[in-house]
This record gives C-alpha cells, sequence and structure tokens, in this order.
C-alpha cells in the first residue's frame, strides 16, 4: 500500500516533469507533491471509515508486560490494549472488533500517518514535536509517566543523591541520556552512563551487576522489574526510586484533522475517568443505567433520567457509547488495577491518582 | 504529409530506434528522480552548525581526552573517533600476531598444534561477528561481582565492572600537556641522533668512546631521552603521578571502584571479538603465503644447518611477507569497519556517539556523511601505511 502509493506520486512527479515545458522545475515538483498530499487528506472521516469497515485497526505494543503485550495463547493484554477495547466498543458496540497492529517505537507514526491503524495506544509520550510537527493528534493522558532508576534494593541507595560515583546503565533514547546526565551533573555528581542500543544486552548487564542502576520510563522499569528472573534475584530484589527525572504523559493518538474520530477517541477517554468518580464499575453499570441516580449519570450513560429525553450529543456514535465501553472494560480505576497495580505501579499518591485524591486524572464535565 | 508519417512509422519499426527512445525516456525519469531526491534533501538542514552547542550526555570510555558533558558535539564526536582509532589499533596488533602464530601452527607438524589452529579458524570463521562481541560481553560479565572483586593492596583490582591497573594521572599544576609535547620531542630528538650515530659508525667507522667502553647509538639515544624526560620532569614540578586503583564502600555500604587505568569487559568484549574474527581470516592469509613458496626453500634451509625456528623465521615468514600485504590490508580495513558493532553493547566509539547526537538533535543526514567521511579518512590512513610498508617489502631484495 505504501509502496504503491509512493510509486504513485514518484510516476506523477515525473510525469509533471516530462510534460511540463521547463521539465525540472522545482516549484512545479514541490507543487505537484502538495496537490497530493491535499488529495489524500479529503478522505472520508476515520469514524465512518471505522463504522463501514466494522473493525478498528489499533496500533499496540506488543512486548511491554502491563501496557501491551501479546500473551502465549495469542492474546493482546495490557492497559493500552483495553484502551482500544473501549474504543471498538463505544464505536462498533463490541470491544472484540479490533485488529491489533503490533508496532515498533519507529514505524508508529509513519504507520499512523500512512493511515495502517485508525488510532495509536503505544505507550506514547506527547510532546510537541510530534503533535504539530508529526501532524498527530494526542487526545488525552492516560498515564503520567516519567523517567526513573531502577537499583538493587541492597545497595541502600534511596535517592539519586546517594549515587555518586554510581554507573548506570541507559538505553539510547531521544532524551533518556540527556535527563539523566541534567540530573547528574546539576547535582555535582560523578557517574558512569553506559549506553546500551537494544534491551537484552543491557539486561545480560544489569543482572551480573555491571551497573548500580537502570534509568527509563517507569512503567518500562516497573514491567522489567515485574519480569526480573528469578535467577537473579525476582522482582523483590529491585526498587524503583521514588524521584522522577523527566515529564512523560503517555495517551491515545489520532491523525491531525480527524475531529470527529479524535473526539469519540478522547471522551472516551474521559468518559471512563469520569465513570470511575461517579462509582460505575463494569459490574454495576447495568444497574446504574437501568436506574441512572442523577441527571449527570444519565448524561454519561446515554439513558433518560425519569423519563426524560436521552441526551445526544451528536458524536456520530450510539448515545449509550460510554456505557458500552464501560461495560467491556470498567472504568479507569480497574483497568489501572488490572494491569498496572500487578507490575508494583502504586497508584495513590502519584500523578494517576484521581484528582479528588491529589493526581492528575480529571475529566471536563459530561453535559 | 503521407510522407512523413511513413518515415515515422518507418522509423518505428526500427529497433535501434526504439532502443534509443526508451534508453532516452529511462534516463529522464533517473534524472529526475536523482533530483527529486537531491532537491528534498537540500530542505532539509544539512549543515553542521549544532555540532558546536552542549553535548549535554556522559560518555563511560573517555581514553586520553578529558570529556564532561558541558562539551561541544565535536568534542563528544572527537572522544568517539579515539575511542575507534584506540580499538582498530589495539586489535589490529593483537589480530595480526594472532594470525601469524595460528597461520605457523597451521602447518606444523606437530598435531596438537595444526588441530587446535584448525578447529579455532573453521569455528570462528563461521559464525556472525554480532554473536560474538555478545558471546564475549556476556563472558567478561562473569568476572567476580564488585562485591567480590579481587584487589592486589591497592593496586590492581578485578571485577566484572573492569580491572584497573595503576596508571600515571596529570596532577593540578596543568603541565600535563606540556610534558606529553616534550617527551615526544625528545622521542623523535633521539630516534634521529642514535640513527645517525649508527650510521656514522657503519660507514665511517668513526666510534664514540668512553673509558674504552664504546657508546653505540642506540645507548646514547636512551641516555638523551631519559635525561629530557627526567629533568623537564622536575623542571616542570611533577607534572605526573601515579595513580593507583581502589575499591571502597560508600556511606551506604555499596562497592564502588574508581582510578587506574580501565579495561572495560565492553573494551575487552569488542576487542577479543575482532581480533579473534579477523584473526582467523590472517591466519588463512599466512598459511596460503607460506604454502605458495617452493617447497626447495624450506628443505635448503634445513640442509645447511639451520634449526626450524630459523628456517621459519630467516627464510619463510620475510619471503611469504610479499604475498601476506596487500590481502592482510583487507583485513585491517574490515576490522576497522567492524568495530562499528560495539554499539550492541555499549563501547562508545564513534558510531554509537554520533546516534546518540542524531537522536539529540534530530538532523540525520549531515551526521551520517560525517561518519562516513570519518570511516573512509581512517581506511585510507591504513591503506596508505600499508601500501608505504608494501613497497619497502617489495623493494627489498628485488
Amino acid at each position: 500500500m505504501k509502496t504503491f502509493r509512493f510509486m504513485f506520486i514518484l510516476l506523477s512527479v515525473m510525469s509533471i516533469g516530462l510534460f511540463s515545458a521547463c521539465g525540472s522545475d522545482a516549484e512545479t515538483i514541490t507543487e505537484t507533491v502538495e496537490v497530493i498530499k491535499e488529495v489524500e487528506v479529503e478522505k472520508p472521516s476515520t469514524l465512518q471509515t471505522v463504522i463501514n469497515r466494522g473493525t478498528l485497526k489499533c496500533g499496540v505494543n506488543d512486548n511491554l508486560t502491563g501496557f501491551g503485550v501479546l500473551t502465549a495463547a495469542g492474546t493482546f493484554e495490557g492497559f493500552d490494549v483495553d484502551y482500544c477495547k473501549a474504543v471498538a466498543a463505544a464505536i462498533l458496540g463490541d470491544a472484540s472488533k479490533v485488529e491489533y497492529v503490533p508496532l515498533t517505537a519507529s514505524a508508529r507514526f509513519e504507520a499512523l500517518g500512512a493511515g495502517e491503524i485508525d488510532l495509536l495506544i503505544r505507550n506514547t509520550t506527547w510532546t510537541a514535536s510530534r503533535d504539530r510537527d508529526l501532524a498527530n493528534d494526542f487526545t488525552a493522558t492516560t498515564f503520567y509517566d516519567g523517567q526513573g532508576m531502577m537499583v538493587y534494593a541492597d545497595s541502600g541507595y534511596q535517592t539519586i543523591e546517594d549515587m555518586d560515583g554510581a554507573t548506570v546503565c541507559v538505553l539510547q533514547g531521544t532524551t533518556t541520556e540527556l535527563n539523566l546526565d541534567d540530573r547528574f551533573t546539576s547535582a555535582g555528581l560523578n557517574y558512569t552512563p553506559l549506553t546500551f542500543e537494544t534491551n537484552d544486552p543491557l539486561q545480560a548487564a544489569f543482572e551480573e551487576k555491571r551497573c548500580d542502576g537502570w534509568t527509563t520510563d517507569k512503567s518500562g522499569l516497573a514491567s522489567k522489574r515485574a519480569e526480573f528472573p528469578d535467577s537473579a534475584g525476582g522482582p523483590a530484589a529491585l526498587t524503583v526510586l521514588a524521584e522522577t527525572l523527566s515529564k512523560e504523559p503517555l495517551g491515545p493518538l489520532t491523525r491531525d484533522n480527524d475531529s470527529e474520530f479524535y473526539d469519540v477517541v478522547q471522551w472516551v477517554v474521559f468518559g471512563l475517568i469520569q465513570a470511575e468518580e461517579s462509582g460505575i464499575t463494569s459490574g454495576n453499570v447495568a444497574a446504574m443505567a437501568a436506574n441512572p441516580s442523577d441527571p449527570g449519570m444519565a448524561r454519561l450513560l446515554g439513558v433518560p433520567f425519569s423519563g426524560g429525553e436521552v441526551a445526544d450529543f451528536q458524536f456520530g456514535v450510539d448515545p449509550k457509547f460510554i456505557q458500552n465501553a464501560i461495560a467491556a472494560v470498567g472504568n479507569y480505576g480497574e483497568i489501572y488495577e488490572r494491569h498496572l497495580t500487578p507490575l508494583g505501579l502504586t497508584r495513590s499518591g502519584s500523578l494517576n491518582a484521581q484528582w479528588t485524591d491529589g493526581g492528575l486524572i480529571y475529566a471536563p464535565p459530561f453535559r | 504529409m503521407n510522407s512523413i508519417v511513413d518515415k515515422l512509422y518507418v522509423l518505428s519499426r526500427s529497433q535501434k530506434f526504439r532502443n534509443l527512445i526508451i534508453q532516452f525516456i529511462f534516463l529522464i525519469f533517473v534524472g529526475l528522480f536523482v533530483y527529486y531526491l537531491i532537491s528534498k534533501a537540500l530542505q532539509l538542514d544539512i549543515t553542521l552548525g549544532h555540532f558546536v552547542s552542549r553535548a549535554g550526555f556522559g560518555i563511560s570510555h573517555t581514553f586520553i581526552v578529558d570529556y564532561t558533558s558541558n562539551d561541544s558535539r565535536w568534542f563528544a564526536y572527537f572522544t568517539g573517533v579515539v575511542n575507534t582509532i584506540r580499538m582498530c589499533i589495539v586489535g589490529i596488533i593483537l589480530a595480526t600476531i594472532l594470525g601469524t602464530i595460528m597461520g605457523v601452527a597451521r602447518l606444523s607438524k606437530n598435531i596438537l598444534f595444526s588441530t587446535i589452529s584448525y578447529l579455532y579458524v573453521e569455528i570462528l570463521r563461521n559464525t556472525p561477528l554480532l554473536i560474538q562481541i555478545i558471546f564475549w560481553q556476556i563472558v567478561f560479565l562473569q568476572l567476580p561481582r564488585i562485591s567480590e572483586a579481587i584487589t592486589f593492596k591497592d593496586t590492581v583490582v578485578i571485577s566484572n565492572r573492569g580491572i584497573l591497573l595503576p596508571y600515571a594521572s596529570s596532577t593540578e599544576n596543568g603541565y600535563g600537556n606540556l610534558w606529553i609535547g616534550i617527551i615526544l620531542i625528545a622521542i623523535i630528538a633521539s630516534l634521529f641522533l642514535s640513527f645517525y650515530i649508527n650510521k656514522r659508525e657503519d660507514i665511517h667507522g668513526k666510534v664514540i668512546k668512553l673509558y674504552n667502553f664504546k657508546l653505540s647509538g642506540n645507548i646514547i639515544g636512551l641516555i638523551i631521552f631519559f635525561t629530557i624526560a627526567s629533568i623537564s620532569f622536575f623542571i616542570l614540578q611533577k607534572p605526573y603521578d601515579i595513580d593507583l586503583p581502589s575499591l571502597y564502600q560508600n556511606d551506604k555500604g555499596t562497592y564502588l571502584q574508581s582510578g587506574g587505568f580501565e579495561f572495560t569487559p565492553e573494551f575487552g568484549a569488542i576487542l577479543f571479538a575482532l581480533v579473534m574474527y579477523t584473526g582467523t581470516f590472517i591466519t588463512e592469509i599466512v598459511r596460503g603465503s607460506i604454502q605458495s613458496l617452493p617447497k626447495g626453500q624450506t628443505e635448503a634451509a634445513l640442509a645447511i644447518g639451520l634449526s626450524n625456528y630459523q628456517t621459519m623465521t630467516l627464510i619463510i615468514l620475510p619471503q611469504a611477507l610479499r604475498s601476506i600485504i596487500p590481502p592482510l590490508t583487507n583485513q585491517y580495513l574490515n576490522l576497522t569497519k567492524n568495530s562499528s558493532l560495539s554499539v550492541v553493547i555499549a563501547y562508545p566509539e564513534l558510531f554509537m556517539v554520533s546516534r546518540t547526537i542524531m537522536n539529540n538533535s534530530g538532523h540525520a543526514l549531515p551526521v551520517f556523511f560525517l561518519i562516513l567521511v570519518t570511516y573512509l579518512s581512517l581506511s585510507l590512513v591504513i591503506s596508505i601505511v600499508m601500501n608505504i610498508l608494501n613497497r619497502r617489502v617489495t623493494r627489498i631484495g628485488a
């Protein structure tokens, strides 16, 4: 598909070059490319495409325990995967109608831009350049991550300040090495960074205590800690320090200029957060929908309140879409409890607690 | 009118004309494609202006250069280049020694030696280098962990964080680099002097004597060198000190090590993998060159009473050297280029440092160009040196 499109552009450019008087005028070429780009943008909205197709193509991680992982049984599981299910349940009424596309970190944005997937939920950090320059739209933050430091529990390290003279294993990334260096040099601490290109040699070195610390996103550390082999001491041998070295808000993203679909995804995220706040769970959602306790809950679930009208906000999907999503995967707290608590990512006291508990998990009003 | 149509028809039936047209159209398409690529590339920032900005990341192995994260990206890149050159020089020397020994052993009448050499070549030549690098990394990580590190009275520390040896370190007074410069000049000067005195003795028979004791050029050179080195050392208020490695516990009770010359498992793994792998090819080159010599050379040497060792070092190897050097150059170039595989196990050579710079700056194209130019320059230097050597070897006795 991609190759075909590339060939199409190439051939168009070449034929324009052939037929125009001055053959190889740079402006003509650029204009042609722009024309082709514009033609491509004028497609039916992704929401309509998904409804027509009957399945949602969701780009996920297949190798990060807790967020997105391909299990031995051949199914996808995880925090991000549950959001794919929630969006499918909201739009199509069936959480199983998701086509998962496992993606690498480097291929993910191109896959979304080229239309190979409808929605990207692959522990992706919201940054300005990705939002604007790479032509994506981030919907909302589902998990507030940040770079952390994992050490051996018996080392006695409690804070970064304790780690003067330590060796730190770090994965080559866009900002990981920079954040690490900023933190150590600004505190006047000596350290040796061992920068690896891939995870496996890094883990081998860490297991043999070649380095004192291992730094990457906290979610990644929690996942690596949970599956730390027993031969090297198991998860209990490791602790993740409380300090966070950088801001990494993760969330689902769609293509630019795709408002209908973008809004549905965004409000599914908000709806699940609001559901937790209102005390609606996958267990009691049917009972609540049959007999909503207040008008706000009735609006959220898309049901009439004491014989009134159903509030339809013209999302282009069934007004009960949030209710369907809750029934499929549960509220935000349930999803977190199911996938991230087992990794040791404590919710209370972190940024991912509800706003009423001092966290940042907050949804705008559903009215 | 009709005749033009007829002529066109005739032309269109001509195989030669049709080929010409097809080739012409193809050429235009290729030209436009190249033009498109270049015009796209020109839209990107292809300058290296961002290299003057602060690097902001740490590098684990800094040899000779004193890099900190406050230095510029140029300096970070330079540190990577130094690490690559260090790896290549040590690797080339060791691979040559190993390959020569194994190549001679391969032809030994002793079955043990020839079998060892045979197995060495067949096993290591036929497995991928990347796998070997990771294998050696795991082997080196099996050294004692730092909490069980072996130390010899603060002179040597052995752990899987690295083997630390006593080393010289420049003291606070800042004359360290000046002294290194003086040392280099002293080496060159004494080499020239000893060469001159030896030549004078050879040609004119003039000998310098001190109380009936003949002073050869070599001795005078050494004396001059040590005199300059030690006098300047004290004049510059001892710019270098002995740096002893140490193993210590911090206030949390965790073991750390520092100081001295550090031989890390990463450097070791890459070095072993490159030397062992390249060594197999050199073994085969040495074996082939020896076998290409007429058998009469060995027989004649043995007939005039030379020992096996003398036959090999005085008769066979010097002759074999002529056909060894050109293919050897290829192996040296391979070793240099293969050193870029270090990136997988955290040895910060130039490719790895450049990748970090690329990640941080987002300008991949010019950095890649710089990497290519650097590897090209390294390869050309090796080629030039080997060509000079080759010319010398082929001229002698020709």
